[in-house]
């Protein structure tokens, strides 16, 4: 806004004041914010880039003697097979990050609609959709997890889709409570009694009176879960049910190279670190954006 | 420039200079602006001002406490010889509480939810090392709410908050504030949230201990008739500047800045209701947009190209009387200025010729209430009556006023007019067509269209996420099929009407003033083009020069439109300027209905009585009856057939409290209900007064 009305003044202005306002303004951001942000960039871009510049290729085995130790050759070191554990935490990251944004952008399709529904039709219906995800979220995140697997049986093991719909599963019941929670709060306000006494249905109501004041609140959600997705993600592959053994993926390489931890322990806590990061780097980013959008509603004109 | 400090022998307090400035984003703003005066021994001083303008700050400035992100920037607080804004933090605490003490304005929450009020009272005292050979703590707080009139005493101490009403918290704070025998008082708003009824009695107690204690008073408020009240002397204070300070005579006859005068003028009164327009204060208060010089000339009458520049200094002009307005001279008294505005009859549409017309709205014996909780209908609970008994008409262009206290059942009868309420017994008709016992979801379109509420809070009313374009547009868009171009323009003719420019299209409404969102949200009102308009405490969130700016937009609407309004407030003044016809309410009964003048002048009714006395009118001369004998809401007593028995002064006895009260013709459109006759009460009316 402000860019527009200085170039809209007939008076010219220089380069460096409007790169100076950038910086002061990238200043006051919340520092979680930026900090997030630079170790999300980060991940995207090895994402993005791995595969042009990964010094091996990440199913290559035997490119060093195995367990071999932190080298120029290889960074990290190796695995038991003599893969080049450097290569294979950068050629995963697509693999996690894709998974878990996925996985949780479909969670929040499912769970918010429902959840947004659920608090302001109230009754039975509310009654009933609520008990039935209090059963759901009785049973420990992982093992509803490995019971999804269980049931979609073995020939579907290790699917991505799969692991993208666990994750949905999972998440998308303690999502909906979040946003019943929400609308509980919203449907009591003033403008909503409004938008009822102006005979407006439940649809109309949740797009434009729900909606638009539950995305703050929505977007934090999703930041949240899928800082946490990783970690899931990580779980089952040490379990073996995550992603299939010869694709690169942190949780699967912790456990495969968890024997080596004592002779090569840079090969376990390379791919642990390398989760701990992201999740992190997703937490901050989440709790920026948060204070952010808190910030913003009230901001002057 | 003459700059005049009195420093007397026995003035308690005086502040110098003193100015407070926030954070904000990056840089200072300065929100109080070298304020100066002082207190004597044994003075009510008062602190007026419109929200915003830094009146709550100055007090809790003057004991040297500020929020985070402020700071004191100069000035000097001098309390019995010693400057309180030196003083170390361990020292303060000593004074605060012992020789200065403060009561908030919120009860509710100053008071400890999970604290027994005895425990409570007795830590203040403690806190300040509280020793007497004649009581121990228990005892003594025992005497403290004798003092604040509390009514069994042994019995409130083992309670916690939430158990007592609101008046009653206040006495407890009040109680907790003159336990170590303060010898300033510091009140900031501590009325706001109460009834009249309850403000007029904690007035009195004020009043009372005043006189017993010989302590100094501070009062800050908004509210003009409580200081003409209470308070000896007046500040009048506006975005962060004193800008008159004088005797509350001289300031109510005499009032010499202009921005005094219109604040003065702005206020309803009681006794003389012709005065529909006030001299308007235009505009309101934004500080990014205060000029450098007087921070009133933007909105000032007579202001010069001086004003802006030029930073006014508190003149003194007559004893005790002092003015920042280098133009005090020229500017005409405000005698002058009211008399030059009464004189225009303001066009209003009139009572008569109703007489023969059909009414709009038709409430017969309505009965309504909640019903707690519903699982199934077989667990259905049976609901609680909070109305009983209303019957009322409202003919089209009329204004109906509800009054009473709050929880006398005024919102629940607008709830079930507007069929928010699931439980309604009873006849209710609009125009002999739609039945509106119908809940809103079985409504037609047209019927909900005819039909409209305005709520009390237009913060909470408007979406925050909506646009203006959005908020006003919508019910244009679902009733009456507008799109595109053609409704932009019927939104933009709709802010016209509510005196808003087009500017404020594409607005959000936290870009706006409280004034301003409550025209928005009287403007999407307006979009249905209703016939009804249920206005529930519309005016009580405004300050008092934009109240007077809505009502006289609300009387122009009607006029031009014809629509009929079912006005809510505890306002009395307010109702009186604006309302055709009233209704009084107690504890969900009717108790009264007429025409405003017939109801309020003489108030016949004992109820209507206690509710007109505890008014406080901006008028020193025009004292409220110190005798009062309202014993006050009666918490968890049970209803009698005529709920006001136990309160009422004049109770003829057993048969209130068993027969079924009779209603009472006074005139043709006035009547009341009660068991003494018409002339009977007029009798005791008189002889009260």
């Amino acid at each position: 806004m402000d860019n527009m009305t200085s170039t809209g003044n007939s008076t010219p202005l220089p380069a460096m004041p409007s790169f100076r306002q950038v910086i002061r303004r990238v200043q006051r951001l919340p520092p979680t914010f930026l900090i997030g942000s630079v170790v999300l960039i980060f991940y995207l871009i090895l994402a993005l880039t791995g595969r042009y510049w990964a010094p091996y290729n990440a199913t290559k085995t035997g490119t060093g003697p195995p367990f071999s130790p932190i080298s120029a050759k290889h960074w990290f070191g190796t695995d038991q097979l003599g893969r080049d554990i450097f290569s294979r935490i950068v050629l995963g990251t697509d693999d996690v990050l894709f998974l878990s944004l996925s996985g949780t952008l479909i969670a929040m399709i499912l769970g918010v609609p429902l959840g947004l529904i659920s608090g302001l039709v109230r009754g039975w219906f509310d009654e009933v959709f609520m008990r039935i995800l209090d059963v759901i979220i009785s049973i420990p995140l992982l093992i509803l997890a490995l019971l999804v697997i269980a049931a979609a049986g073995s020939q579907l093991s290790g699917n991505s889709f799969l692991l993208i719909g666990v994750i949905a599963v999972v998440y998308a019941p303690r999502i909906a409570r979040m946003a019943r929670a929400v609308a509980l709060n919203l449907v009591t306000s003033d403008f909503v009694t409004v938008a009822r006494l102006r005979g407006e249905s439940t649809l109309w109501i949740i797009l434009h009176e729900l909606a638009p004041n539950a995305t703050g609140v929505i977007l934090v959600e999703f930041g949240v879960r899928a800082g946490y997705a990783p970690i899931l993600i990580g779980s089952l592959g040490f379990l073996g049910f995550g992603v299939r053994p010869p694709t690169p993926e942190w949780g699967v390489m912790i456990s495969e190279n968890r024997i080596g931890i004592v002779t090569s322990p840079v090969t376990v806590i390379a791919p642990a670190l390398a989760l701990a990061l992201l999740v992190i780097g997703l937490n901050l980013f989440t709790d920026g954006m948060a204070r952010i959008l808190g910030r913003s509603t009230n901001q002057n004109p | 420039m003459i700059k005049e400090i009195i420093t007397s022998s026995n003035s308690l307090l005086h502040v110098k200079d003193v100015s407070v400035d926030y954070w904000s984003q990056d840089r200072w703003v300065n929100v109080i602006d070298r304020i100066s005066f002082d207190i004597q021994t044994g003075e009510s001083v008062g602190l007026v001002g419109e929200s915003g303008c830094g009146k709550t700050t100055m007090l809790y400035s003057m004991v040297g406490y500020v929020r985070p992100n402020s700071r004191i920037r100069e000035g000097s607080v001098l309390f019995q010889g010693e400057d309180l804004l030196t003083q170390s933090k361990s020292k303060l605490q000593h004074i605060r509480g012992k020789l200065i003490s403060i009561v908030p304005q919120n009860p509710t929450t100053a008071l400890s939810p999970g604290m027994r009020i005895g425990k409570q009272i007795t830590e203040t005292l403690e806190a300040h090392h509280w020793k007497s050979e004649k009581y121990n703590a228990e005892n003594y707080a025992i005497e403290l709410l004798k003092m604040v009139s509390l009514p069994n005493p042994e019995k409130i101490l083992p309670k916690y908050p939430h158990q007592i009403s609101g008046g009653q918290q206040q006495r407890v704070l009040i109680a907790m504030a003159i336990s170590c025998n303060p010898k300033l008082l510091l009140l900031d708003e501590p009325t706001t949230g109460l009834d009249v009824t309850t403000q007029a009695q904690i007035l009195d107690l004020l009043t009372e201990l005043r006189a017993v204690t010989g302590m100094s008073l501070l009062y800050v408020t908004h509210n003009l008739g409580v200081v003409a009240q209470i308070c000896d002397r007046i500040g009048v204070m506006y975005a962060g500047y004193l800008v008159e300070i004088a005797t509350r005579h001289t300031l109510f006859r005499n009032p010499s800045h202009p921005y005094t005068q219109g604040l003065i003028s702005a206020v309803p009164r009681i006794s003389t209701p012709n005065v529909k327009q006030s001299l308007i204060l235009k505009g309101l208060l934004n500080r990014s947009e205060l000029p450098a010089g007087c921070p009133f000339a933007p909105r000032c009458d007579f202001s010069l190209p001086r004003c802006m520049e030029e930073t006014q200094e508190l003149i003194s002009i007559e004893r005790d009387h002092q003015v920042a307005c280098w133009r005090w001279q020229e500017i005409p008294s405000f005698t002058e200025r009211i008399s030059r505005i009464t004189s225009e009859v303001p066009q209003q549409s009139t009572a008569e010729g109703w007489n023969g017309q059909r009414s709009l709205l038709a409430i017969e014996n309505l009965r309504a209430g909640y019903i707690t909780e519903r699982v199934g209908k077989t667990y259905k609970r049976t609901p609680k009556d909070v109305v009983e008994e209303i019957t009322l008409d409202i003919r089209p262009g009329e204004t109906f006023a509800l009054v009473g206290e709050s929880g006398s059942g005024k919102t629940t009868v607008a709830r079930a007019v507007s069929g928010l309420l699931p439980y309604v017994s009873g006849i209710l008709n609009i125009e002999d067509r739609y039945d509106l016992k119908m809940s809103m979801r079985k409504r037609s379109d047209d019927m909900l269209r005819s039909v409209q509420y305005i709520f009390q809070n237009p913060d909470a009313s408007l979406n925050p996420r909506q646009r203006v374009s959005l908020i006003i547009g919508r019910p244009l868009q679902k009733f009456f099929k507008l799109y595109g171009e053609a409704l932009r323009q019927k939104v933009i003719r709709l802010l016209a009407d509510v005196h808003l420019d087009a500017s404020f299209y594409d607005r959000f409404p936290d870009e706006l003033s409280g004034g301003e969102r409550q025209r928005i949200a009287i403007a999407r009102a307006l979009a249905a083009e209703p016939k009804l308009l249920l206005c529930d405490e519309i005016l009580s969130a405004l300050d008092v020069s934009v109240q007077a700016n809505i009502l006289k937009l609300l009387a122009e609407l009607q006029v031009e439109r014809g629509i009929a309004f079912l006005f809510i407030s505890h306002d009395l003044a307010i109702v009186r300027s604006l309302a055709h016809r009233v209704g009084v309410m107690y504890w969900g009964l009717l108790f009264e209905t007429g025409r405003v003048e017939e109801v309020f002048n003489p108030p016949y009714h004992p109820y209507t009585y206690l509710l007109l006395s505890a008014v406080p009118e901006p008028d020193p001369d025009n004292v409220m009856p110190t005798v009062r004998m309202d014993t006050g809401l009666i918490v968890g007593a049970k209803k009698m057939t005529c709920p006001f028995a136990p309160r009422c002064p004049v109770k003829v006895g057993q048969v209130c409290e068993v027969d079924q009260v009779p209603w009472q013709r006074v005139s043709q459109t006035h009547q009341l209900r009660c068991f003494h006759s018409v002339e009977q009460l007029l009798f005791i009316q008189e002889k009260i007064a």
